[in-house]
């Protein structure tokens, strides 16, 4: 067990999180490792990037992402819990890997799909809940990043929902298929138990069945997450009932 | 998974192509129970995949944002020279989870009507029918619907009253009892439906017992309806009425089967025309002769895409369906786009039986009697679907 005090920790803060520390530590470990892989996914885009602007922009995207990192690792400091991270982690791999698959395929708008829509939804959802709970600034830190990241995600709609204009089924046929690989393992990820072994990042056994000590869920993150994602695909034009066949198919 | 793109794909694609074509009516509605809302997920799922497991469920459904969940296409028994007049339709289900069915969630309930009306709106239908649940929270909240010229709502209530007194004067007919001897209670009196009922039957009955939970309402009703020579009494206790009812109608506003009549003659009539149902399965009634009211049959087809008939369905007898639904249908089916049903408490004789001609116009009839325990008609001229 990680040391609860720190020189930077408040009195009555350390007080009201020394039981809970355990928890958040995970809940952290979970979202930096989110966000250095989504830095990674960057900054590979950017190495496909033959405008210059474009390139810039996903350099740019995955700075903001490292300091996402940085912000969540400070969060735990100040709770006295070191965060730790792994982007091989079994889960995250799967996503990283498929990402990295558009990577070579050279596909700009997959990578977009992915990041964007796909793994940014659960960001932001999953944020703005904790955001909602957590106490002090860790609440204040996970509301800033939720915000930021869904000015992403609007960044990203403009160019989708240029190309889905240009041929919508063959638009709606490539979200399908990631669709299936991403977010097949996502609700893995969110399933209410971890029905597979362990995930690789909670510090000891899953942290999921503790969720309801900092009030949370993993069943509303998980809920949060599927109704964000259903938005954005609806933002995109993609027809509902097409979109709520596809969630209602995933994996529990 | 195991699942090829195009395999999943291609019927949800079918129904995206056939909105292209345009979309007459939009229905919104909801599941009254989790059994019926696990039928509905299923379907969704496809039947290669496991059923989810009822915990499952009720984490899911609460997150579902409001959508279209299949296409419904009607037929008119009027001809065209390219065969029965048809009209396309979409069913949006706004998954208002069963057990929010309620008062608590009123806030909650409404925006998920709101949602499921802009998702009507942007298919483009031309007129929405507010099912169930979403008509009672809509009626007296009109203003809340989203703005538009192109779409009309209608809480298709006039057709449920239609469906309500044809029931009732149906199973008079088959119980050889005299309407005009008989004393009508009615559970709910001030809202659309019940006000609605109270018009047409009063004065067809010898006494009327209107019950409901606010009394200014039920006093302005009953003196509406004394001014017409009415014998009415009013009250908020079912239990204070100085009569017993032998003809009943239960259209009150409750989240769950939970209304218990207590005193009611014995052998009454009791229809049961709430969304959902009124009565409580403890309800004792010895004798009476229960029917769940406000229900029509179509008889110029009716088919859903993909095939959610026996869950959007739930009836013993094809082609069933609440008259609340059927009203935006026989309208569509019209070509008549108007808001026919708006409001709370403005259903009148003259309307009802303008609807009624409509529906009747275009093969939609009062729906087969049954209850809980089956058909309550002989059944010799009806096709049941029950085994």
């Amino acid at each position: 067990m990680e040391p609860l005090t720190s020189v930077n920790c408040s009195a009555i803060e350390c007080t009201s999180l020394s039981t809970s520390a355990p928890i958040w530590q995970d809940i952290l470990a979970q979202a930096m490792t989110g966000e250095l892989l989504a830095a990674m996914n960057y900054t590979s885009l950017s190495e496909m990037c033959e405008d210059p602007a474009e390139m810039a922009d996903a350099l740019e995207h995955a700075q903001g992402e490292q300091g996402h990192a940085a912000a969540f690792a400070a969060e735990g400091r100040k709770i006295g819990v070191e965060v730790i991270n792994n982007v091989d982690a079994k889960h995250w791999k799967r996503l990283r890997d498929a990402f990295l698959r558009c990577i070579t395929e050279r596909d700009f708008i997959g990578c977009l799909i992915v990041q964007e829509i796909m793994l940014e939804s659960f960001a932001v959802a999953s944020y703005s809940r904790v955001g909602k709970v957590a106490p002090g600034s860790l609440g204040g830190t996970f509301a800033r990043i939720a915000a930021e990241e869904e000015d992403h995600v609007d960044h990203a709609m403009a160019i989708l929902r240029a190309e889905r204009a240009r041929d919508a089924q063959r638009f709606d046929d490539k979200v399908y298929r990631l669709h299936l690989d991403v977010m097949t393992t996502l609700a893995q990820m969110l399933a209410k138990e971890c029905k597979d072994g362990h995930c690789e990042v909670c510090h000891a056994s899953c942290v999921k069945p503790s969720l309801f000590d900092v009030s949370l869920s993993a069943a509303e993150l998980r809920g949060a997450s599927l109704q964000q994602y259903l938005k954005t695909l609806d933002m995109l034009g993609i027809p509902g009932e097409v979109t709520l066949t596809w969630v209602t198919q995933l994996p529990v | 998974m195991g699942n090829s793109v195009a395999g999943v794909a291609t019927p949800a694609r079918t129904i995206g192509v056939d909105m292209a074509l345009g979309v007459d009516f939009a229905l919104i509605g909801h599941q009254e129970s989790w059994r019926a809302a696990a039928d509905v997920l299923a379907v969704l799922r496809g039947p290669e995949r496991t059923p989810l497991p009822d915990d499952e469920i009720k984490d899911i459904l609460p997150w579902i944002p409001p959508r279209a969940v299949c296409r419904v296409d009607v037929g008119s028994i009027i001809g065209t020279k390219s065969g029965g007049a048809r009209a396309r339709g979409l069913y949006i289900d706004s998954f208002i989870p069963p057990d929010r069915l309620e008062a608590a969630y009123v806030h909650e309930n409404i925006a998920r009507v709101r949602k499921a009306a802009a998702c009507a709106i942007k298919a483009g239908a031309k007129i929405v029918s507010l099912g169930g649940f979403s008509s009672i929270l809509i009626e007296g909240n009109f203003d809340q619907l989203p703005e538009t010229h192109d779409t009309v709502f209608t809480t298709g209530n006039t057709l449920t009253v239609a469906f309500i007194v044809q029931g009732i004067q149906k199973m008079c007919a088959l119980e050889g009892r005299n309407l005009r001897r008989s004393t009508l209670l009615i559970v709910g009196a001030t809202g659309d439906v019940g006000s609605g009922c109270a018009r047409c039957l009063a004065p067809l009955v010898r006494r009327v017992l209107l019950s409901a939970r606010k009394v200014e309402r039920l006093r302005r009703l009953a003196a509406e309806l004394q001014d017409d020579g009415v014998q009415v009494e009013v009250a908020t206790d079912l239990q204070q009425f100085s009569a017993e009812a032998d003809v009943v109608i239960c259209a009150a506003s409750l989240a769950s089967p939970s209304l218990l009549l207590g005193r009611i003659a014995p052998h009454a009539i009791v229809c049961d025309a709430g969304y959902p149902k009124n009565l409580s399965p403890r309800a004792e009634m010895l004798g009476a002769k229960v029917f769940f009211g406000g229900l029509g049959q179509i008889t110029g087809g009716l088919r859903f895409a993909p095939d959610f008939h026996r869950i959007l369905n739930r009836h013993p007898f094809p082609d069933v369906v609440h008259g609340c639904l059927l009203e935006g249908m026989a309208v569509a089916l019209e070509g008549r786009f108007e808001p026919f049903s708006q409001g709370r408490g403005s259903i009148t004789r003259e309307r009802v039986e303008e609807m009624e001609t409509i529906a009747a116009r275009h093969g939609i009839y009062l729906a087969p009697l049954y209850s809980a325990d089956g058909p309550v008609e002989d059944g010799l001229h009806c096709q049941t679907e029950w085994a």
